[in-house]
């Protein structure tokens, strides 16, 4: 098979321009291609897709038009990196003799596809040990990847395993940064396997982000276990669930447990500039445009402050809410006076809210942080 | 221990007052505020709260721990969200104390307060549109957002 990896994505090196990639797993709507170009459409740099119904077991080999087309759109929209996600049924640590076989023949599919296709990485999770032994379900996994790199090496495949890192929802392998580190060590195909770090996931699987302190703690760690050169795609997904949870519920961004400031940190991590990253939060249709939109704002970040602003009672005609880049250092009552400007349906603003900032009431003095979620209160009629 | 929610379903009178009333309180004192079918000289066909919910609960319950406090007795309050018709209960106050000049007082306290206190916003829908009410003003409002 021949493929035509875009300079500098291919597994093993890392991208040579410095530009920040950012998109979003986009959904298909008719062909592969259309991911492409719906994604181009939103602002992506980066795209992520299902090669196949992430339902279904088999899939017929792609067919010869499905594959130009998507190479036409892959030139139209000059996409500079892609990756793709597997199909939810596959297990490559599954106990059960069947399921295990069906997941390696599965999984086989979905790096020969992503290789036709010129995608450099499938990021997958590590499977479930589903009560019947957590060790020997790691050793599967590892017999599992090592067979199936071995196999697609031969057949000249060079799409590569992303291993993403898991909530540690039910029995769930990879949520421990060791267990991923383990697995990569086992595995030991530096060419071919990297690392996914979904920000949801690790959050619920218990490591924090949310502080300056906190993220380098957790990167140092991810960086001791598994290995910062090994990560090749990041997940930037907010938490519905709190830290530690167990749950994987994906929120959009800075609206969840997680917050707008720690994925401001992570986009403009210099030792992180050269890793894609992907938002999969929910209402793809609607809303991945604004996800991406918002993290490209925060890369391009600068000294601006970047707060949410949400406008209560009849304000919320005008809104209900703003995401808003302020100067450093403003106040609040700053802040009404710029909403007043901006539209005249928020004229009388400053005089009769009060604000609240991070779900607490605030005086009119208090200067505005990064991420701060502010909300402006009209007289209340409860009652 | 005070209670205090905000829901968007119809109130249960006997889940709220299953909140209160330990028996060493001798007096139990519920008012519940409904939709009036009019308002501001206006026919209301129907009326609609909505909140600022990351601060409405919490203030809803600073006003019951508040009386709580002062009078020594037991508070639960309830505030509906959402759409509703004239008759429909839209607030619940809810007190138990030793005697009942505390759980008046209280409850008169409960309902006067949070009426200043929790960001909730009404839309009435007249004959002449949508309003919202902030306070004594009303402003028009979209059909729908
Ligand atoms: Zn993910
Ligand atoms: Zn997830």
């Amino acid at each position: 098979m021949e493929s035509a990896l875009p300079e500098g994505s291919a597994p093993g090196e890392p991208p040579s321009n410095q530009l920040r990639l950012i998109g979003a797993h986009m959904p298909s709507s008719g062909g592969l291609s259309s991911c492409l170009l719906s994604g181009r459409e939103i602002g992506c740099t980066a795209v992520q897709l299902f090669t196949g119904n992430p339902r279904q077991w088999s899939h017929p080999p792609l067919a010869e038009e499905e594959i130009r087309a998507f190479q036409n759109a892959r030139e139209e929209t000059a996409l500079p990196f892609l990756c793709a996600h597997d199909s939810y049924l596959i297990n490559l640590a599954a106990p059960d003799a069947d399921v295990l076989d069906r997941s390696r023949n599965a999984f086989r599919g979905e790096l020969e596809r992503a290789h036709a296709l010129g995608i450099p990485w499938v990021v997958t999770h590590m499977g479930a040990h589903l009560e019947r032994g957590e060790e020997e379900a790691v050793a599967r996994l590892i017999e599992s990847l090592v067979r199936i790199l071995e196999e697609t090496d031969a057949a000249g495949c060079t799409a590569g395993i992303a291993l993403e890192t898991t909530a540690g929802q039910g029995t769930g392998l990879g949520w421990r940064f060791e267990q991923l580190g383990a697995v990569l060590k086992g595995v030991d195909h530096q060419q071919r396997i990297g690392v996914c770090m979904d920000t949801c996931h690790i959050f619920a699987a218990g490591y924090d982000l949310r502080t300056e302190d906190a993220w380098e703690n957790t990167l140092k760690e991810f960086d001791a276990q598994v290995g910062l050169s090994a990560l090749r795609i990041i997940h930037a997904n907010d938490s519905k669930k709190g830290l530690g949870s167990r749950v994987d519920r994906h929120e959009h961004i800075g609206k969840g447990e997680i917050g707008l400031k720690p994925f401001a940190r992570l986009v403009r991590d210099a030792r992180l500039q050269h890793v894609p990253v992907v938002v999969e939060t929910p209402d793809a249709h609607t809303m991945h445009q604004v996800n991406v939109a918002l993290l490209q704002r925060l890369a391009a970040g600068g000294t601006g402050v970047f707060v949410e602003v949400e406008l209560c009672g009849h304000f919320s005609e005008a809104g209900p809410l703003l995401q808003m880049e302020l100067p450093e250092n403003t106040s609040l009552q700053q802040l009404a006076e710029i909403l007043e400007q901006k539209d005249a349906r928020l004229a009388g603003l400053s005089a009769c809210c009060q604000f609240a900032v991070n779900h607490e009431f605030a005086e009119r003095g208090t200067l505005l942080c990064e991420g701060d979620r502010v909300a402006a209160l009209p007289p209340s009629s409860g009652g | 221990m005070a209670s205090a929610e905000i829901v968007d379903t119809p109130l249960n009178r006997d889940a709220l007052e299953a909140r209160i009333a330990p028996d060493e309180h001798g007096a139990v004192c519920v008012f519940i505020g409904q939709v009036r079918n009019h308002s501001r000289g206006k026919q209301v066909a129907s009326l609609e709260y909505r909140a600022y919910m990351p601060l409405a609960e919490k203030q809803l319950l600073r006003v019951a721990e508040d009386a709580e406090k002062r009078w020594g007795c037991q508070v639960a309050l309830w505030h509906r969200l959402g759409i509703m018709k004239p008759g429909d209960a839209s607030v619940a106050v809810a007190v138990s104390a030793p005697h009942r000049a505390e759980a008046f007082e209280a409850c008169r306290y409960c309902i006067d307060t949070l009426k200043a206190l929790v960001p909730i916003w009404k839309r009435e829908t007249c004959p002449d549109g949508t309003w919202w009410i902030e306070g004594e003003e009303a402003f028009p409002a979209s059909e729908e957002r």
